[in-house]
This record gives structure tokens, C-alpha cells and sequence, in this order.
């Protein structure tokens, strides 16, 4: 190697390692503190004298006051996770499709409209938000936070697919006109299929977005067996002895799933979100 | 199998007008190619006559029955695109199905379609394979597989042979020719390439700026070419045409007389005319005009010679290995009969 890709080398080092402990260590300090007893969670040390799973175990027995809805508070969580991906997913295609495919009448109107809606920042939408599910009577519903983050995921998510569905080639769509494709077939047959690795990445978008919000769930659901994990957590802060250690056990379950699905589907996320940033 | 009619197509793109009225008849089982420069609108009609853009007016029949209102998939053609446009994620062989499918026809008879079309082609092997597995050749026959699975009353090609490379276009050509000889379908093709057009053509129209120039059966517009456009336009290398003016039954250019056969004497004298001979016509004779030698380009069956008479160059087609080089002198002696006479200001034929 030579001196010069040495330096160059170096270089990058300098600026990965602040980086990759300005992520890690936080997330050391989640790990570190759910392998704590209570009473050794703020000695101080960078491992614990006594490491311990009985966090883990309390957590799942629900053993604890702010845990006794664990199981169904998590199972809000991915059940709103999904429900808004795939609602999402299912708005952002067929209105992707209509606009770039079909170039329905005013579609670039619709999008862009969609689009302006980020002017305004989410946490100024959530009192309209919280006044119109009310009128609705969706209060308490799981509903109201899938509408919600379908509301808050959607502009993005169409932008996304219609960059996408753009680069497709024109000809196929003409090519299957010609074979005798109705719309609805072009739409299922040769789009989809096409798709796919822009439609996993926006539904992974959507499902991720659900998964960590907090904001809206605390105002919108506030029965313990309607809220999801988030805002359970948050609950842990309202005491003046709140114990860390299993609530840094909890954070630890709860950041596993996106991780997971970031990694098992890692070769569509950089691909999906990207395309039709930049021509290729 | 069925005729198509176009009678005064005009189509506009907002209010750039690009067709001019064009009528056009097209015999059953004929092989029309419309040739022209890009941009001379000969795609915007193949893409009319196929329902992929609408017409601004005018009407276009196939079979003797008007089809401006018919969608695509009820004109009952079939369409080779440049670009193939084969659907990638489906094998050779659901490709070629696919029309079928659609058409919710029975599993075994789509088998058999797709069979039989596969042995014209030779795509027996590949039927299982992705179109990003095979070459561009191949692609293109999956891509005429297609059209012909669906058995369609018309085939429309728009430029199919752009994207391969100068031998494989050439085989392509005469598999095109050889499959139309076989089923006798009805086919428009379009194209830049007048070398293909004259190959694989029963009839030319040769386009331009949205009109039709001329519409002949290749050696038609070859040896009678209606006007300037048409005479530059086929042939290569092109015709060799300046300017003169008629004297005395010869045309008089670049300081010396051209011999011309007039069809219709006199009113001609002093006429300005455009002066045209292909380059095959001016093989160099033992007397007549001086020309001195530029470049020689030797392709073994002839010998294609860039001469100057004054300062003007032309091109001489010589058929044989010629002995000359750069700098010699040479005479032209070109044959009346193979003259072309066209009005300077009008370009039209004389």
C-alpha cells in the first residue's frame, strides 16, 4: 500500500470511529444497563460484576407494575406496524401507478399536493389530527394511529414508487396494451412484478415509522391495552424511582425487530429508497 | 391477413402539426416499409395504425374496417419494438404466451402456439431462459415470437433491427424477409435504414416532414425517383447531383456538357436544372469528362473512386479492382439513360 492510499485510508478512519461510537455507545449503555441488577445500573462500571438475564425474565412474566401489559402492548405495536405498511403500500402503488403509468389527469397536481403537506411539520398536525379521530370517534382505536402514519407515510411513499415506476421502460407497458392487457392486468401482471424490490423498501419505510412513533400514539391512544410499546415505555418515566434496568431491558426487545428487518432486507432498502434520485 | 388503409392522416403534438394528411394503402399480405430521416413522422403513423397514439384526423382501416376508436389489443395486430421490450421478469416462453394468456386461452393450445412459433425462430432452447440471458438477436426473436404466437392480422415493426450490430442485422433482415415469405402477413415496417428498406420492401413510401415523397416498389424509386428527396435518399452511396443548365439536348455543369435523355423535348433550353447520376453510372471511359482522381477506396467486388470535376466532388462506383491512384486523371462518360433531370427550384423530376 502506498503512503498516499495510507493517508487516504487514515483519513476515512478518522471520521468512521467518532462516528460508529457516537451510534454504539448509547446503545452499549441500553445493553449494559439491561444486564444490571437495580442496584449496580449506575455504578458507574463498563461491565457489570454480576451480569444477569433476570431483567429479560421479569419482562416477559409482565413481573413488574409498568410491564403488566407488555405482551398486548407489543402486539399493538406490530399490529400497527403492519396495518399502516400495508395500507400505505396499497395507497402509494395505485396512486404511483395512475400518475406515472397511466398519467391520469392531474395527477402531478395530486402529487405535489401530497408532497406540500411536509411544509408543515408532523408535531403541528397532531392537534387537527387528534380533533378530527375524535369526530370520528376513533379515540383509543388502534385505527386512529394506522390512519395516522398512513396519513404522515403516504406523500413520501407515492414520491418514492412514482420516481420508480418512471424508470420502467414505456415500451413494456405499450408491449402489453398491444398483447391485450386491460389496465388492472398491466397493473398485476407486468407492474408489480417489476416493482418489487421499491415496494419492499417503502413498506419496510412505512412499517418503521409506525413501529418507533411516539408522538402520535401518546395523544391519540391512552388505554394501557390500546397503546403500543412506544408510549408503554414512556410510562416508566412517570414515577421518581423508575427502574432503568428493565426499562432499558424492554427499549432492547423493542429496537430488535426494525433492526432485524433492516438487515434481512438491507440489499432493497439502499436500492428502493434511492431509485430515481439520481439517473443511472 | 387483411389490408390496411390510411386516407388523410394528420396528427399534431399540441400544435406542432407532423403528419400532413397521408393516404396510404396497403395491400393484403404486402410488406410496406415507410422509410424517411428521423423525425419525418414515419413512427407517429406505425404507432397510429398500432393505438398508441391518437389520431388528430383522418381515418385508418384494417380489413375494411375503421379502427380510430379501437383500442389496441382490439386492432388485432402485433408489434416489434426497437427496444424488444420483453417483459423481464418473465421467462422466453411466458413471453410469448403471454397475449394468450390474457386471452384466457386453454393451457395446452398456448404449449402448442408457443412451440410451433419457437421452431420458426430456433428458440427451442431458450424457452426457459430469462430475456436478460440471452444476446440481441435472440431477444429479438423472442420478441417476434411474440407477435407471431398471436397469429395477427397485421405485424408492425418499428425499427427492430436498430440495436443489433452490422451482422447480425444483416441475418436479421433476411430472417424477417424469409418469415413474412412464410406467413404471408401483413407488414408495415418502419425505418431509417434505406438499405433495409430496399432488401426486405414489396413497396417503399418514402417519408419526409410528415408527407409521403414517393411509393414504389424498391427499384421503382431507385431508377425513377419522383424528386430530389427520394433521389438522395435511396442508394448508397448516394447520387451525385449539381447544378446546371440545359443547352442544346446536354446538360451543361461544372464547366462541361452532360449527356441527358429528355422525356419531353423542348421548352427546356436554359432551363436551371439539378443534375443527378449514381455513382455506378459514372464508370470511368476512354473519352468525355475530365475528372482527377481525390481517394480510392478498394472493397474487392468494386472500387468506389471520390473524383473532382472543377471543384465539385464526386463519387465513382467502378465495378473490378481499379489501377489508378490519387492524382491521376480519368474520363466520365456517363450513360443519357441514367441521368436524372430535376427542376432546381422545384426538385420534382423532369
Amino acid at each position: 500500500m502506498t503512503s498516499r492510499k495510507l493517508l487516504s485510508e487514515a483519513k476515512l478512519w478518522l471520521v468512521a470511529i467518532p462516528v460508529l461510537l457516537w451510534t454504539l455507545i448509547p446503545i452499549y449503555h441500553i445493553f449494559l444497563f439491561s444486564i444490571s441488577t437495580k442496584d449496580s445500573a449506575f455504578s458507574g462500571r463498563l461491565w457489570p460484576k454480576q451480569p444477569t438475564l433476570h431483567n429479560f425474565v421479569t419482562v416477559f412474566n409482565q413481573d413488574h407494575f409498568y410491564l403488566h401489559h407488555f405482551w398486548s402492548q407489543i402486539w399493538n405495536s406490530l399490529w400497527i406496524a403492519v396495518a399502516t405498511g400495508v395500507i400505505t403500500l396499497a395507497i402509494a402503488t395505485c396512486a404511483a401507478f395512475a400518475i406515472s403509468r397511466l398519467k391520469v389527469r392531474g395527477g402531478r397536481t395530486v402529487m405535489n399536493a401530497a408532497l406540500f403537506t411536509y411544509f408543515i411539520p408532523a408535531a403541528f398536525l397532531a392537534v387537527p389530527m387528534y380533533k378530527a379521530m375524535g369526530t370520528y370517534g376513533l379515540l383509543n382505536s388502534r385505527w386512529s394511529l394506522v390512519l395516522a402514519m398512513v396519513t404522515i407515510a403516504s406523500p413520501y411513499a407515492i414520491w418514492v414508487l412514482k420516481q420508480a415506476s418512471d424508470k420502467l421502460p414505456w415500451e413494456l407497458d405499450e408491449a402489453a396494451r398491444i398483447d391485450g392487457a386491460t389496465p388492472a392486468q398491466l397493473f398485476r401482471l407486468v407492474y408489480l412484478p417489476l416493482m418489487v424490490p421499491s415496494l419492499v423498501a417503502i413498506f419496510t419505510y412505512a412499517l418503521l415509522l409506525a413501529w418507533n412513533e411516539y408522538l402520535y400514539a401518546f395523544l391519540l391512544l391512552s388505554h394501557e391495552n390500546t397503546i403500543p410499546l412506544a408510549v408503554g415505555l414512556g410510562h416508566f418515566l412517570s414515577s421518581d424511582d423508575s427502574p432503568w434496568e428493565l426499562l432499558m431491558a424492554t427499549a432492547l426487545i423493542y429496537g430488535l425487530p426494525p433492526a432485524a428487518i433492516y438487515y434481512a432486507f438491507r440489499r432493497y432498502m439502499v436500492g428502493g429508497l434511492t431509485s430515481g434520485a439520481v439517473k443511472s | 391477413m387483411a389490408s390496411v388503409s390510411f386516407s388523410q392522416i394528420q396528427k399534431s403534438f399540441g400544435k406542432t402539426p407532423v403528419l400532413h394528411g397521408i393516404s396510404l394503402d396497403i395491400a393484403d399480405g404486402e410488406f410496406m416499409v415507410l422509410v424517411g430521416p428521423s423525425g419525418c413522422g414515419k413512427s407517429t403513423l406505425l404507432r397510429m395504425l398500432a393505438g398508441l397514439e391518437d389520431i388528430t384526423a383522418g381515418s385508418i382501416a384494417i380489413d375494411g374496417r375503421v379502427v380510430n376508436e379501437l383500442d389496441s389489443k382490439d386492432r388485432d395486430i402485433a408489434m416489434v419494438f426497437q427496444s424488444y421490450a420483453l417483459y423481464p421478469h418473465m421467462t422466453v416462453r411466458e413471453n410469448m404466451g403471454f397475449s394468450l394468456r390474457l386471452r384466457e386461452e386453454k393451457r395446452n393450445l398456448i404449449e402448442e402456439r408457443v412451440a410451433a412459433a419457437a421452431k420458426i425462430l430456433n428458440l427451442g432452447p431458450y424457452l426457459d431462459r430469462y430475456p436478460r440471458e440471452l444476446s440481441g438477436g435472440q431477444r429479438q426473436r423472442v420478441a417476434m415470437g411474440r407477435a407471431i404466437v398471436r397469429d395477427p392480422k397485421v405485424f408492425l415493426f418499428d425499427e427492430p433491427l436498430s440495436n443489433l450490430d452490422a451482422k447480425l442485422r444483416v441475418a436479421m433482415r433476411s430472417e424477417i424477409k424469409a418469415l413474412h415469405q412464410r406467413l404471408k402477413t401483413t407488414t408495415v415496417y418502419v425505418t431509417h435504414d434505406q438499405v433495409e428498406a430496399m432488401t426486405m420492401a414489396d413497396r417503399i413510401a418514402v417519408m419526409n416532414e410528415g408527407r409521403i415523397e414517393q411509393l414504389g416498389r424498391p427499384l421503382e424509386l431507385y431508377d425513377r425517383p419522383a424528386n430530389l428527396f427520394v433521389a438522395q435518399f435511396i442508394g448508397s452511396p448516394a447520387m451525385n447531383v449539381f447544378d446546371g443548365a440545359v443547352k442544346g439536348g446536354a446538360v451543361e455543369a461544372l464547366g462541361a456538357r452532360w449527356p441527358a435523355s429528355f422525356s419531353k423535348s423542348g421548352g427546356l433550353e436554359g432551363q436551371r436544372v439539378k443534375y443527378g447520376v449514381r455513382p455506378e453510372h459514372l464508370e470511368p471511359a476512354s473519352s468525355g469528362i475530365a475528372a482527377e482522381i481525390v481517394v480510392v477506396e478498394p472493397m474487392g467486388a468494386e472500387t468506389e473512386l471520390v473524383v473532382k470535376v472543377g471543384d465539385t466532388s464526386l463519387i465513382v462506383m467502378t465495378r473490378g479492382r481499379s489501377t489508378a491512384g490519387p492524382g491521376d486523371r480519368i474520363f466520365l462518360a456517363p450513360d443519357p439513360a441514367h441521368a436524372h433531370l430535376f427542376d432546381a427550384a422545384s426538385g420534382l423530376r423532369i
